[in-house]
C-alpha cells in the first residue's frame, strides 16, 4: 500500500492525508486495556482495568489513575511509560498555572496544555507520538467535566467514554445506559457494569481502580474495599 | 557573512551586567527605587505537641510603615509553615517558590512534605543567589519524624533550635525566650510566650509593631491565628466624621453599583477533528 512507504518519518504526510505514525499510536492505544469515564450531574468517575501480568506482581504499587490537581484526576489507554511522563508535564503546569494566576488551574486549561504536548511530539524532529490516550475527569466552577486528550492533540469533552481494547462494545452499553441526570453513585455502578461487559475472568476490588471526584470538587482514588462495596451492591 | 550565535547555557543566580550603568546612573543624579523591608521580629519555639510560630505584622519602607497589617508567616505545605524578615519581597517569593515545588513533589512521592526538605530547598536556593536574595527566616512544622524548628539566614546557612527568633526584633524577642523558656510547655503556655516575645519586639524596636499573629502546628492539625492579639488599636477616630472646606468642589452624589455583563459566547471548547 502507498501509505506504508510514508509510515517511517512522523512528519511526513502520507498521501491520503494522514499522519500515519499517529494513526499506528492510536492502535496501540486500541490495544491498551479498557478505560472509561462518565460524568454524573455531581461528579465524574473514571475507571479501568488493571490487569497485571502475573500474580507475583505486587498490585498494590501499581497505580493506574493518577492525581493531577486536587481537583483533576486522569486515566490512560495505551503505554503506561508514556502516560508517567505526561502526568508529570501535566502536573508542573497545572502548578505553574497556580503560581502565576493563583487560582487552581481550570480543566480546560490543563487539557489544553497536555494536548498542546502531545502534538508537540508529533510536529518534532526525532521523537515519535505518545502512546496513550487520556481521559482527564475535573470538577471546577464549570462544573463536572470529562475530556479524552489523543495521541494526536486532539481533545473531546465526553459524557461518557471508552477507550482500549473493548471501546466499541463499551460505548455501545454507555449509550444505552446513559442518562442526563444520572448522580455519581449511579454512575460508578454502571462504570462497573461496563467493564464487567468486557472483563476476562472474575471482577474483584484487585483487578480494577476507579477515581472519583464530588462536588466536594475533591479527585480520589477508591480503595479496593470500596470498590468491592460498589461490586456488591451491583451483584 | 555567516552569523555565529554562541547559545551560552544559563549560568543561574544574578546577572550583574548592569551594574556599570547604575553607577553611572546614580552619580548623574538618579535617585534608585528603596524596596519594602519588614524590620521584624518573627519567633519560634517546639512545645510538647509540635511547633508555634509567631510574627508581628508591619512592613517599613525606611522610617516609614508602609504595610500595618502585613501577613509575615507564609505557607509552605499544609503541615509546614514559614516566618520571613528582611526584604518584603524576597520572602514572598522565595516561599511561594519553595511552596509550589514541595507540591509537586507531594504528587509524585504521595507523601506528606517533610520539613528538612523545605529546609534544603530554601537554603540550596539562598546559597545560590550569595545572599543577594534577602530573606531571613524562621522554619517550622510537624512531618513524620515529629516537630521542627529552623532558622534559615540569608547567606544560606541553617540552625536547628527548640527556639528561634529572627528580624530587628530577634533581641527583645530572644530575651523573653531566654528567661521564660522550657521544654515541655503546653499549648495555651507556648501560645503565650510566643505572643509575649512578639510583644516585646513590637514595643521596644522600632521595626516592628501593629499586632502579633501566630500558627500553632502539631502532627495533623494546624491553627492560623491571623491577629491573635491587637495591642495596638487606632484608639482616636474623630465622631464628626471628615469635612471638606467650601473650596472643594462635588463633582458626583449618585453612587452606582457595577453590574456584572455575563455575555454568552456560542461555541465551546471541543475541538473538530
Amino acid at each position: 500500500m502507498g501509505d506504508s512507504q510514508y509510515s517511517f518519518s512522523l512528519t511526513t504526510f502520507s498521501p491520503s492525508g494522514k499522519l500515519v505514525q499517529i494513526e499506528h499510536a492510536l492502535t496501540a492505544v486500541g490495544s491498551g486495556q479498557t478505560s472509561l469515564g462518565i460524568k454524573a450531574s455531581n461528579g465524574v468517575v473514571i475507571a479501568t482495568e488493571k490487569k497485571l501480568p502475573s500474580i507475583l506482581v505486587d498490585e498494590a504499587s501499581v497505580q493506574k489513575i493518577q492525581i493531577l490537581t486536587p481537583n483533576i484526576g486522569v486515566v490512560y489507554s495505551g503505554m503506561g511509560p508514556d502516560s508517567r511522563v505526561l502526568v508529570r508535564k501535566s502536573r508542573k503546569q497545572a502548578e505553574q498555572y497556580h503560581r502565576l494566576y493563583k487560582e487552581p488551574i481550570p480543566v480546560t486549561q490543563l487539557v489544553r496544555e497536555t494536548a498542546a504536548v502531545m502534538q508537540e511530539f508529533t510536529q518534532s524532529g526525532g521523537v515519535r507520538p505518545f502512546g496513550v490516550s487520556l481521559l482527564v475527569a475535573g470538577f471546577d466552577d464549570k462544573g463536572p467535566q470529562l475530556y479524552q486528550v489523543d495521541p494526536s492533540g486532539s481533545y473531546f469533552s465526553w459524557k461518557a467514554s471508552a477507550m482500549g481494547k473493548n471501546v466499541s462494545n463499551a460505548k455501545t452499553f454507555l449509550e444505552k445506559r446513559y442518562t442526563d441526570d444520572m448522580e455519581l453513585d449511579d454512575a460508578v455502578h454502571t462504570a462497573i457494569l461496563t467493564l464487567k461487559e468486557g472483563f476476562e475472568g472474575q471482577i474483584s476490588g484487585k483487578n480494577i481502580e476507579i477515581g472519583i471526584i464530588g462536588a466536594d470538587k475533591k479527585f480520589r482514588v477508591l480503595t479496593p474495599s470500596e470498590i468491592e462495596d460498589y461490586l456488591q451492591e451491583v451483584e | 557573512m555567516s552569523k555565529v550565535a554562541i547559545d551560552m547555557p544559563p549560568k543561574g543566580g544574578f546577572s550583574f551586567d548592569l551594574c556599570k550603568r547604575n553607577d553611572m546612573l546614580v552619580k548623574n543624579g538618579l535617585k534608585m527605587p528603596s524596596f519594602l523591608k519588614t524590620g521584624t521580629t518573627i519567633v519560634g519555639l517546639i512545645f510538647q505537641d509540635g511547633v508555634i510560630l509567631g510574627a508581628d505584622t508591619r512592613a517599613t519602607e525606611g522610617p516609614i510603615v508602609a504595610d500595618k497589617n502585613c501577613e509575615k508567616i507564609h505557607y509552605i505545605a499544609p503541615n509546614i509553615y514559614c516566618c520571613g524578615a528582611g526584604t518584603a519581597a524576597d520572602t514572598e517569593a522565595v516561599t511561594d517558590m519553595i511552596s509550589s515545588q514541595l507540591t509537586l513533589h507531594r504528587y509524585h512521592t504521595g507523601r506528606e512534605s517533610r520539613v528538612v526538605t523545605a529546609l534544603s530547598l530554601l537554603k540550596s536556593h539562598l546559597f545560590n543567589y550569595q545572599g543577594h536574595v534577602s530573606a531571613a527566616l524562621v522554619l517550622g512544622g510537624v512531618d513524620i519524624t515529629g516537630p521542627h524548628l529552623h532558622t534559615i539566614y540569608p547567606h544560606g546557612s541553617t540552625d536547628t533550635l527548640p527556639y528561634a527568633t529572627m528580624g530587628s526584633g530577634s533581641l527583645a524577642a530572644m530575651a523573653i525566650f531566654e528567661s521564660k523558656y522550657r521544654e515541655g510547655l503546653t499549648r495555651d503556655e507556648g501560645v503565650e510566650l510566643v505572643a509575649e516575645a512578639i510583644r516585646s519586639g513590637i514595643f521596644n524596636d522600632l521595626g516592628s509593631g501593629s499586632n502579633v499573629d501566630i500558627c500553632v502546628l502539631t502532627k495533623g492539625h494546624k491553627e492560623y491565628l491571623r491577629n491573635h492579639e491587637t495591642p495596638n488599636p487606632r484608639t482616636y477616630v474623630s465622631e464628626k466624621g471628615y469635612s471638606f472646606s467650601k473650596k472643594t468642589e462635588i463633582l458626583l452624589t449618585k453612587i452606582t453599583p457595577l453590574v456584572e455583563k455575563i455575555e454568552i459566547i456560542e461555541g465551546g471548547d471541543a475541538m473538530e477533528e
